[in-house]
This record gives structure tokens, sequence and C-alpha cells, in this order.
């Protein structure tokens, strides 16, 4: 796709702002009606779904240039999916977040990205070129002891991927033992291979080439070794295996099964392969990362064109499927909550399609860390005024930025402080008698 | 795409048609609110000239109306006060928009140098008296966010018929804000109070009881009673002063006062409270609609009285929101449904139908609006419409009307839509122009250069004014916006409409308002003179050099030269 694809976008845009907020039936508050992190750090329309559109619109017109604040107006958003949920709860003809993507992408080939880019990019090539600091090996040495499988030497039920966020963060690393501890406790024969980044950075930052060179690579060990099921904890890198991989030159017709770790031990628990039996008493709230929630629901990859019906009423042949986040990932995580003896589950006001984005989404966590703080800042304030002891949730980045905006307000008095942050399988884990509560 | 749309230009050769802010004048701006809500960066600007409507009014159809030469987000009462002032001194217009939208928000003249205040910044509610009765906002709170607050208090208010994205400060000091809760809440002309209003030489007026240190609650007084001037019937659109927190009446709520919306994005769904009916009704003919309407003025029932889901036209109506009421459907699924013979019998059912609402204050209260919406059904033979009566449509029309939160669906088929027509009176009266206005639909979309849904895609509100009495329908012509020749198509309706009207000598509906925009100052004097009222414009223009001697307000607040008399 090009920009100039999404020129009818723009054209139709009607300058509605429902990109702005919620979902307007699901408001509850005044606090918590907002829907976008973009316009509400950056202020002016141009920030919103619909001002980004026409902030490419006019360029794509000849009518400005880019400037850096249009390279702000691009780059500082989260790609978090609201602006795409909100837009479609009255429109078939507009894909929001395939536009802003696109002319992220855009502006990459032209070179006009955020200079905070740079060094982010420049480390993915250098990783990927197998000169960055950390090896292959090095990512590994999360999993020390775990008695993981070589999934090239043996068969195994399913490959796990931890992602960079748990491969290499210290204060995560305990998370994510316990996550494949508890696969491992299932019965599962759990696989790992000696692989770097999935290509998420590279591909939310618009770096399409980088990604996609990080993609066939992991797709072909995937093949080499006839994987079937590959495990994730990290709901970029789901998102990045089921919406970006199957679009890559080379890739298999049939993909590998992809679950994110919450899925999965949703369905052990439903087969009953997991016994969760320890009570843990505590008042949780769940939020929603938006690559496992309203971007993560089942995915088909669309080419086709325009048609009219009735005159003028725009359609697609073939019909364009509709991924609207009606259908992500939003129950298996508060199921597998459900099912461990004493978690009460506080549901915030903005939640499942609606949910605050949690800041670090979109690269802005690398790119634009006081957007990123201030954006995580809100959702933890949120978070607290349900009165819940917990903070939990199911993705690396949200947890990572959580427990920042929390210790920061900890610090400063804030709404969130003393808020404990988790992710939803270390409560699981405790249930299950392996996990210990986190310091 | 068509060529038209592509006419070649260079940011150069647009700026050279966009006057531009002197750089003192700039710094200024900066020194008031600060360089971080300030900006004159072409693509920012562009993102503010670009309107829905534009396309219909604007040379070559652009998409862009007039680029405004600053854009400046206030943050305060005394920053508006001093960015007019400003703009006093610099020969400046100042154009203030709420949410934005229309293309009578931005600037109108390529010729001025406009500043654009967008009130974002602005967005507190500053309080709400349960007892009383009302709530005091500023610009940039939305309908939906106020209800969401004083639901739980057992109140409601008028979301007008734009729905719950709109500014509440827009509908109530600047524009109509009438809707299906009008009926029952009043229309927001009605239902402003006390008014905080930067004139256009930047004094701060507190209308009503406002002024005199009396609080919010009255518009009239004691104090200034100034709502006729500053506001009108229609509002000033933007075009004297700025608005920045007034206080809007609060109506009774007796639904449930927790909001706990159910169902699956789209088709979001409200269960219905014991206290509360919704109905989708029918009616035989154009004579028993105008008679239910009077039946249900005069019985004083409802609470929310709507012809909402006939804005996707007559003949797919049907199909169309049990397509949307499936969230796995797209409009590809249309004609399927729409030739089902179920849905075919559904489409009958439906031609001539509208949504009732009915709210109780006690179950005995509820069930004798029931019979006697029973009794009035059998007396001028409608009946309830039972698939959109059962649950789920129930549930969904439910949360439609209450909050108002899908109008933009308005937008669904292509993209672009034109309201014409809705010219506002008494049912007998709006029945005389049905069918005009459906044939007039009819022959425009027989070109298939806008949408073919039926020439009766008609909606409007029960009653535009409250206890009922007067109501109106506005045709929803849909056309593509990325298409030329559907947009050109979409101008000759609007033309067409306007004839039409004339040929039953009924007065020009709303499409006159959208196209005045695109006209010269002569033409729209032209037209104001032939108004049935002109010498209420004459007395506008005293009112203007009165409050705004250095003509910082656009031509959105109306009025003749002296002296002006219609021509031939």
């Amino acid at each position: 796709m090009a920009l100039t694809d999404y020129r009818a976008d723009a054209m139709r845009c009607t300058r509605c702002s429902y990109c702005k907020w919620i979902p307007f039936d699901l408001v509850k508050s005044h606090q918590f009606a907002k829907g976008c992190p973009s316009i509400e750090a950056g202020k002016f329309h141009a920030y919103s779904a619909g001002g980004k559109l026409v902030t490419a619109l006019s360029l794509m017109d000849g009518r400005s240039e880019v400037t850096d604040q249009v390279v702000d107006i691009a780059f500082k958003c989260q790609l978090c999916g609201n602006c795409d949920v909100a837009c479609k709860l009255c429109r078939y003809d507009m894909e929001p977040i395939l536009a802003l993507r696109e002319f992220r992408a855009h502006l990459v080939e032209m070179d006009r990205v955020p200079e905070s880019y740079r060094p982010l990019i420049e480390r993915t090539r250098a990783a990927l070129a197998g000169k960055g600091p950390k090896t292959p090996a090095d990512r590994n040495a999360w999993a020390e002891g775990l008695g993981l499988k070589d999934p090239t030497a043996e068969p195994v039920d399913v490959v796990f991927y931890a992602g960079c966020k748990y491969s290499l963060e210290e204060t995560l690393r305990e998370t994510v033992r316990t996550q494949v501890r508890l696969l491992q406790l299932a019965g599962l024969t759990v696989g790992l291979f000696e692989n770097g980044c999935c290509g998420g950075l590279a591909d939310k930052l618009g770096y399409r080439d980088e990604a996609a060179e990080a993609g066939q690579r992991m797709l072909k060990q995937w093949a080499a070794a006839g994987v079937k099921t590959v495990v994730t904890s990290c709901a970029d890198c789901r998102h990045v295996f089921t919406r970006v991989y199957p679009q890559l030159e080379g890739a298999p017709e049939a993909m590998p099964q992809i679950l994110h770790t919450v899925e999965c031990v949703d369905q052990l628990i439903r087969d009953e392969r997991l016994e969760l039996a320890t009570p843990v008493p505590m008042a949780v709230t769940y939020h929603d990362p938006c690559n496992l929630g309203r971007q993560g629901e089942p995915y088909t990859q669309w080419e086709g064109v325009e048609k009219k019906i009735y005159g003028q009423a725009v359609v697609y042949d073939p019909p364009r499927p509709r991924h609207n986040g009606a259908y992500g990932v939003y129950q298996a995580p508060r199921d597998v909550l459900a099912a461990i003896p004493g978690v009460q589950l506080v549901e915030m006001e903005r939640s499942r399609e609606a949910a605050w984005c949690c800041g670090a989404g979109g690269a802005c966590r690398e790119a634009f860390p006081e957007y990123s703080a201030a954006t995580a800042a809100e959702r933890v304030e949120e978070a607290a005024s349900t009165g819940a002891e917990a903070l939990v949730t199911a993705c690396s980045r949200c947890e990572l930025n959580f427990t920042e905006a929390v210790a920061a307000d900890t610090a400063s008095g804030g709404p969130g402080a003393d808020l404990k942050v988790h992710d939803v399988l270390e409560l699981v884990a405790l249930s299950a008698g392996i996990g210990k509560e986190r310091s | 795409m068509s060529p038209s749309y592509a006419k070649p230009t260079t940011p150069a050769e647009t700026a050279a048609h966009s006057p531009q802010i002197p750089d003192d004048a700039y710094q200024a701006l900066e020194d008031i609110v600060g360089a971080e809500n300030v900006s004159r960066d072409a693509a920012v600007l562009d993102t503010y000239a670009f309107q829905w409507l534009a396309e219909l009014v604007r040379p070559d159809q652009s998409h862009y109306m007039a680029r405004p030469a600053a854009v400046v987000l206030p943050g305060s009462t005394e920053e508006v006060q001093a960015i007019v002032r400003l703009a006093n001194k610099y020969g400046l217009k100042v154009k203030p928009h709420g949410t934005g939208w229309y293309h009578w928000s931005g600037p109108i003249k390529d010729s001025d140098a406009t500043l654009q205040l967008d009130m974002r910044r602005m967005n507190a509610i500053v309080e709400i008296d349960e007892q009383n009765m009302y709530a005091v906002v500023e610009p940039y709170v939305i309908a939906a966010q106020l209800q969401a607050e004083i639901l739980p208090l057992g109140l409601n208010l008028n979301i007008p018929g734009v729905g719950c994205s709109s500014s509440i400060v827009a509908s109530a000091c600047a524009y109509h804000g009438a809707g299906p809760d009008t009926y029952y809440m009043g229309g927001n002309a009605e239902n402003v109070l006390g008014m905080e209003w930067v004139t256009p030489e930047g004094e701060i007026v507190r209308t009503g009881s406002l002024g005199s240190g009396d609080g919010w609650f009255c518009s009239e007084g004691p104090g200034p009673s100034v709502r006729g001037i500053c506001r009108g019937t229609l509002g000033s659109r933007g075009g004297l002063g700025v608005y920045t927190r007034c206080a809007v009446k609060l109506a009774p709520h007796f639904g449930q006062t927790e909001w706990n919306v159910e169902g699956t994005l789209p088709a979001y769904r409200l269960p219905i409270h014991e206290n509360l009916r919704v109905y989708t009704l029918a009616v035989p003919d154009w004579d028993a609609w105008a008679e239910i309407y009077y039946r249900i003025y005069d019985n004083e029932i409802g609470y929310i009285f709507h012809r909402q889901f006939n804005l996707a036209g007559a003949d797919l109506a049907a199909a169309f929101w049990l397509m949307y009421n499936d969230a796995s459907k797209t409009l590809s699924d249309v004609p399927e449904l729409a030739a089902d013979p179920e849905i075919i019998a559904l489409t009958e059912e439906l031609r001539i139908s509208f949504q009732l609402i009915l709210a109780g204050r006690s179950n005995d209260d509820i069930e004798l609006q029931d019979k006697i919406l029973d009794a009035i059904l059998e007396e001028v033979g409608g009946h309830k419409v039972e698939r959109f009566c059962e649950r789920d449509m129930a549930e969904f029309t439910n949360v439609y009307l209450q909050r108002l939160g899908h109008k933009h669906i308005n937008f669904v088929w292509a993209g672009g839509y034109i309201g014409s027509w809705m010219q506002f009176g008494t049912p007998d009266w709006v029945k005389g122009y049905i069918p005009t206005a459906a044939a007039g639909l009819e022959r425009d979309a027989a070109g298939g250069k806008l949408v073919q849904c039926g020439g009766d895609a008609m909606m409007g509100s029960g009653s535009g004014i409250p206890l009922g009495g007067a109501t109106g329908l506005e045709q929803f012509v849909s056309y593509d916006p990325d298409d030329y020749d559907s947009t050109v198509a979409g101008i000759k309706h609007m033309e067409d409409a306007v004839g039409d009207a004339a040929a039953i000598s009924y007065p020009p509906g709303k499409e006159f308002l959208y196209l005045q925009i695109g006209w010269t100052d002569e033409q729209i004097w032209d037209a104001l003179a032939h108004a049935k009222q002109p010498q209420a414009f004459h007395y506008q223009r005293k009112i203007k050099e009165a409050f705004d001697p250095n003509n910082v307000g656009d031509r959105m607040y109306p009025t003749l030269p002296e002296g002006y008399t219609a021509g031939e």
C-alpha cells in the first residue's frame, strides 16, 4: 500500500471527532471519556486520527510541506487503535489505523522522522546484522535453568517467544519465567529458539524493510523446525505475528497457530490441566493491552477494490473484512482472573475496546518517554479510581510503563501511589502454587 | 478520483492565497496562551480548513474552507478576552469553534486573516446544581460527558440532533440545539440560562441572573437580558463574539441511573428500565402520521420522540439496521438482506415509521402512557413494529436515542451527506412537502450519482419545540465526497431542493443555509432582503455596529447594509 491509497479515507473524513473519544455509548464520566492520547498531548486537531489523515492529505495535495510539527503529529501516537474503533462505530469505508501506519512509513521513506528514532532504528539494524550488544544467546539468558527445549533438535508442544522486553528487562525476568513454568506445570513441552527481535519495534517505527527482514528470518526458523504453535508473552509480538507476518513475501499460506500466553493458559485452565487452588485475595482491575484487545482480533488480510452499489454507496470487492475491535482478546484474561479463587475483578470505566492506552505503544515509550509516561499516568489514575489493589495486564510494555507510573505517583503522592502492578499470569502462578508475590 | 480534485498546487501558492498573521501579532498570541497553544504550521491550519460540506460550496469543489492565519487554543475567559482584543488591534477576524464541525465553523472568506479559536482546552464542567437542575459548562464539554455525570443524579439533558459529540455551549449559545429530546426537555436555545460572553470588542458580558451576581439560574435577569441579541433563534454560529461558559437547564431522568451498556460494538444495547418503553411505531399513510403526532402532543405522553432510522432511506432502512446490529456484517451484506422476503415485508412495514420512548414517573404512570399510546394507535390505524420492538432492537434503540452516540451514521453510505428540506412547522404543514421532497431525491439520485436508498430518507425530531406542536423532516442525501461527479450531483440536489420548495410555496430548507456559505456578500444580502422579515437583518446590523465596530466577527451573524432593500 501507499499513502495515496488512503486518500479516499481522508476525503471522506467528516471531521466528526469521534476518533478523539471512546465510543460514546460507553462514556460513564467526564474525566474518562477521552480516547486518544495523541490529541490529549498535542491538542491541535491535527493530532487526532482525522487530523492526521488531513495532514497527510494536505501534503498529498501539495498545500503544505513536512515540517517538524508534521513529524511530531505523525509519530507522537501510540497507534493504540482507539480511533479505529470509534470511527468504525459509524463507518465502513475508513481504515484509520492502517492509514496512520502508512503515514509513518511514508515519512520514513522521506527520512523525516523524530531524531529520537535514529538510535532506535540503528540499534535494530545492528541487531539484524548480528552486531547488536545483545546476541540471540544473550536474549535467552532469562530462561536459564527452566529446561526449555531446542525446537530444532526435538519436537515440542509449543515454541515460546518472550519478546524484547521480557528477554532483556531484568525487572520482568521473574514474570516471564513464571509464565513458562505455568506452561510446563500444565504438561506442555516448551521450546525456545535462539533468535532476535520479532521486528515489532521497526514495524511500529515505520521501518518496514527492517521489520520484514526480522519477520522473514523468524518465519524461516519456524518453518525449518515445523513449528505448529507459537506462544508469546508479548502482546506487541502477537500483533506482529498475526498482522504483519502473513503479509510478508514468502510467508506460508498456513501460519503456525499464534497464541498469547494468557490465551494459552485460559485454554489450559478450561482443559483442567492447571489447578488453581490457592486463594489470592485481591481486588484487581484489568488493563486490556491495545495489541491484544482491540487490535488482537482475528485478522484477515484483504486485497480488492472499491465498488459502488445503490449508485454511490461504498463497498468493496471482494467484501472487506471488518476489523473494528469487536472480537479482540477480551474475555480470556477475564476468564483466567475469574478462575483464581479470591480474585475480585473491578472494571475500569474504559475497558475492552475502549481501553485507554498504557502509553508504551507505537514505539512511544522509546521515542517520546515523557508523553508515554503521561499517558500511563492517566491509566494508573483510572485504575486507582476503581479502588482496586492491583492493576493487572498481559503485556510487558504495559507492565513496565505502569510500574514506572505507579513509582512516580508513589514518590509524588499521586493517585496511583502504592498500586500494585502484576501480569495476569503472576496471579495464576500464585494460585497454582508456583509463584511468589513480588516485593 | 476525478482529475478535478487534483489541481496541482504548491505550498507557496496555497500560502499566497491565505492571509498571514503579522509576526508581532503571532508573538503576542504566544505570550497570551503559550507557544505550545498556537500554531501557524500550514498542515495544522489545513486540518482546520478541511471541513465537511466545504466541497459543496468552495471553488473547484475543494475540501478546504479558507485557511486560518493561525489557530489558537485559549485556556480561560481572560485569554479569550486578550485574544479578541489583539484581533481588534491588528484587524484580524476571530472564529471560535467547540468541537469544530460544519463548514461554517472555520473561516469563510479567503481574504480574511482569521484567528481560529479551538476551545478544547476549556473543557470543565464548572458546576452541577442538582437542586435547581442546571449545569454550567465550558465550551469543550460535550453532551455525552455531561449526561454521564448527571444520569446518576436522576437528571438528563437535551442532546441536539447533531449528537452527543457536540459542544453544549455551541448548541446552546450559538446554534439551534433541537433534537429527539426537545419534545420533553426543550431545545438548547430555550434551555440556555446564564452565559459568559466575550463580545467582539473583548468585553466580558455575563448575562441574565449571572450579570447581577445571582448565579446562573436565569437567562433573562435580573441582569442584562441579551439572549436575543447574542444568540437569536439560529445563533450567531461563531460570528459574534466567543462564549466561554454557559448554564443549561436539565430535565428529570426516569430510567436507570446506572449506565450499564451491553452488547457488541457497534450496536451497543441499553437494557430497558421498568419505567421506560421503547417503540418503533408505524402508520399507514402521511395523514395518519400527522394525526398521531398531534395526538401524542395533545395527550402529553412520551419522553424521546424522533423519526431516526429512516435516515438510511425507506427502501433500505430495515436491511441496513439489521446489518448494523450484526457486528460481523458490512454494507456489502445489505443487498442480500434487502432481498430477503421477510425483510422486504419489514421494509414496507417501516415505510412511515418513527421512534418513541415513553418514560414514567412510576409504574402506574408508564402503564397509563402505554394504554394511551395503544388507544392512539388504534384510532389512527398505527401499530408497533414487532421486529424493531423485540429486545435486541429495542435495547439498541434505547441507547441510540438516549445518548445519540451514533449520529455520524448520517455518513455511512458514502462518506458525505446533505441535509435538505427540514422546514419546521406543524405536522400537517410538514406533511405537505414530503411528497415533493421524496420525488426530488428520487429524481436527483436516478442518475446514480447520489445514493439510491428511497426517495424518503427523511429524519427529524418529533417536536423541535417543548411540549410538541412543531416538527420538521430533514432529507438525508448521501453523496461520495471522494467522487467529483457525485459531489456535483449533491450541489445540484441542493439547488433543486430550493426550487422544489419554491414551486410548492414552501420556504427553502436547510440546504439553503449550506449553500449560502459559498455565496458572495451580495448574493447573501439579496437572499436576506427577500426573507419574510428583512428588517430583522437591519436590526442585526445595528447590533453588530454596537458590539463589533471593527468587524472582528464574520458574516455568520447575518446583517443587511444600511438602506439595502430587495431588488427584482
